[in-house]
C-alpha cells in the first residue's frame, strides 16, 4: 500500500520540474498543460476516491512548496480535482476508465475545475472579472490537460510501470 | 452512540476526509505571510529550483552564447539611458548644467536566467538563478532589454521568485510620459490597465507609460509600454486604458535584475499593501 503511495510521489519529481520549466515553453496566451493532473486523476481512477483526495493534497501541497505560489492554492485545487475524479472510479471499470475516451473528458471535467479554482483563490484584484474569464483560466486549461493526456489512452501504460 | 459515530464515519469517510484536507488547504493559504511557513518555502523552492536550473542547463545548452548576454545588458543599460534622456529633453539637460546638478542616476545591472515559470492567467510568476548570495533582495525591480517586467517577492540563497506584470496582486504607480498623468497599473487577467483617468486629460493611443516618481516599489522612468486603447466609462468622466507592455514577459528568459532598494520603511509599508 505504500509503495502505491510512494510511486506517484516520485514520479512527480520530474514531472514537477517539467511542468515548471518546458511546459512554459508550449503555452499559448498564457494557457497551460496541467502535467501533474493527469497523474494525479490517472491515480484517482485506479486506486480510488479516497487514494487520490490524499495524493491531490499531498502532491499539491509539494508542487505549491517548489513553485514559488502561495501555499495551499495547488494543494485545495487537486484535492477538489481528485474528489470529482474520484465520482468516476469503479473497481469494475478501472480499464475503460484509463483507456478509453472517458479518461480525457474526465481529466477535461477535472482540469477546468482546478484550474479555475487555483486562479479564483490565487487573486484578490476586484479588476478580475471570472465570468469573463471562465474561458481563459478553465475551459482553455482544461482541454489542453485534456489533449496531453491522449498519449495515456493511446500508449496505455503496462502494469506495474506507472 | 459509539456504533452510531462508527457507521457515520465509515459511511461518509470520503467526504469527510475532503472536507479534513479542504480546511487544512485553507488554514495554509491563511498563513502564508507567518515566518514558519515562509522558512519552509524558501527551503524547498531553494532546492528544487536546483533541479529546474539543471533540467534549464540542458534546453539552455542549444542557446548559450556569453557574448549574446553581454549585448543584452548593453541593450537593458541603454534602453533606461534612453528613456531617461528622452523625458528629460535638451531644455531639461541645459536647466541641469545651469543649476550644475550632477547626474547621479546609475542603476547596476545584474544579469539573471529564468530557471522556471509559473504559468497562469492570474498569477505570473518566474524563478531567477541568483539571489541573497548576489545580493538580491525582496523588492528590486526586474526589467528585460525592453522594460520593466517584475518585481522580486521572494529570495532564497541562489534563487529568487519574481512577481510579473501579468500578476494580479502587483499594483504599480505609474505616469504617462507625456502629459504627466499618474495612476495604478494592474493585471485584470486580461490585459494591463489603468482605470479611473479623467476624461479631460489628452491621452492618445500610442503614449509612453513608465514608471511613476510616485512609487516606491520602483525607481522612476523604468519603461512599460505604450497606450493600446482606451475606453470611456457609463458617465464619460474616466478613462480606462489599456496598455501593451514592451517586454515580451511570456517569452522572456534573460533579464536583469536591478540593484535598487526604495527606502526600507516605505518599501516595507508597499509590500504589506502588495500582500
Amino acid at each position: 500500500m505504500l509503495w502505491n503511495y510512494l510511486k506517484p510521489v516520485l514520479i512527480f519529481i520530474p514531472l514537477a520540474a517539467l511542468q515548471l520549466v518546458m511546459v512554459p515553453l508550449i503555452t499559448v496566451l498564457d494557457v497551460a498543460p496541467n502535467l501533474i493532473l493527469i497523474l494525479i486523476v490517472y491515480y484517482t481512477l485506479i486506486y480510488g476516491q479516497i487514494f487520490g483526495i490524499i495524493l491531490g493534497f499531498v502532491l499539491g501541497l509539494l508542487f505549491d512548496l517548489i513553485s514559488g505560489g502561495m501555499l495551499g492554492a495547488s494543494a485545495l485545487a487537486f484535492t477538489v480535482a481528485a474528489f470529482i475524479a474520484g465520482y468516476f472510479y469503479s473497481e469494475n471499470k478501472i480499464d475503460i476508465n484509463t483507456a478509453s475516451l472517458l479518461f480525457v473528458i474526465i481529466l477535461f471535467l477535472c482540469g477546468f475545475v482546478n484550474s479555475f479554482l487555483y486562479s479564483s483563490i490565487m487573486t484578490d484584484n476586484p479588476d478580475v472579472n471570472f465570468v469573463n474569464l471562465i474561458l481563459d483560466i478553465g475551459i482553455l486549461p482544461g482541454l489542453y490537460t485534456a489533449v496531453l493526456g491522449l498519449p495515456i489512452i493511446i500508449f496505455k501504460p503496462k502494469k506495474g510501470l506507472i | 452512540m459509539l456504533n452510531f459515530l462508527r457507521r457515520f464515519i465509515y459511511q461518509f469517510k470520503e467526504y469527510i476526509l475532503f472536507v479534513l484536507l479542504v480546511i487544512i488547504s485553507l488554514s495554509l493559504l491563511a498563513s502564508n505571510d507567518k515566518p514558519e511557513v515562509k522558512r519552509i518555502r524558501t527551503f524547498a523552492l531553494g532546492n528544487f529550483a536546483v533541479v529546474n536550473s539543471l533540467l534549464n542547463y540542458i534546453t539552455d545548452l542549444f542557446k548559450s552564447n556569453p557574448s549574446y548576454y553581454q549585448l543584452k545588458e548593453e541593450n537593458a543599460r541603454l534602453m533606461l539611458e534612453i528613456n531617461r534622456l528622452r523625458k528629460e529633453g535638451i531644455e531639461n539637460e541645459n536647466l541641469r548644467t545651469m543649476l550644475s546638478i550632477p547626474d547621479t542616476i546609475h542603476y547596476k545591472l545584474v544579469a539573471v536566467d529564468v530557471v522556471s515559470k509559473l504559468v497562469n492567467r492570474v498569477q505570473g510568476n518566474f524563478i531567477l538563478n541568483k539571489g541573497l548570495s548576489d545580493s538580491i533582495r525582496v523588492g528590486m525591480p526586474v526589467i528585460s532589454s525592453k522594460g520593466l517586467v517584475g518585481l522580486i517577492s521572494d529570495v532564497t540563497e541562489n534563487f529568487s521568485v519574481v512577481k510579473t506584470l501579468y500578476n494580479s496582486s502587483l499594483n504599480i504607480a505609474v505616469t504617462v510620459q507625456n502629459i504627466n498623468v499618474d495612476g495604478v497599473l494592474s493585471w485584470n487577467g486580461h490585459e494591463l490597465i489603468i482605470k479611473n483617468i479623467p476624461t479631460t486629460y489628452e491621452i492618445n493611443v500610442g503614449d509612453k507609460v513608465e514608471t511613476s516618481d510616485f512609487s516606491s516599489l520602483f525607481p522612476p522612468n523604468i519603461p512599460i509600454g505604450v497606450i493600446s486603447k482606451k475606453e470611456s466609462l457609463a458617465l464619460g468622466l474616466l478613462h480606462t486604458i489599456f496598455i501593451e507592455p514592451y517586454a515580451d514577459i511570456r517569452s522572456v528568459s534573460n533579464l536583469f535584475i536591478l540593484k535598487v532598494v526604495p527606502s526600507k520603511q516605505i518599501n516595507q509599508l508597499e509590500m504589506n499593501l502588495m500582500k
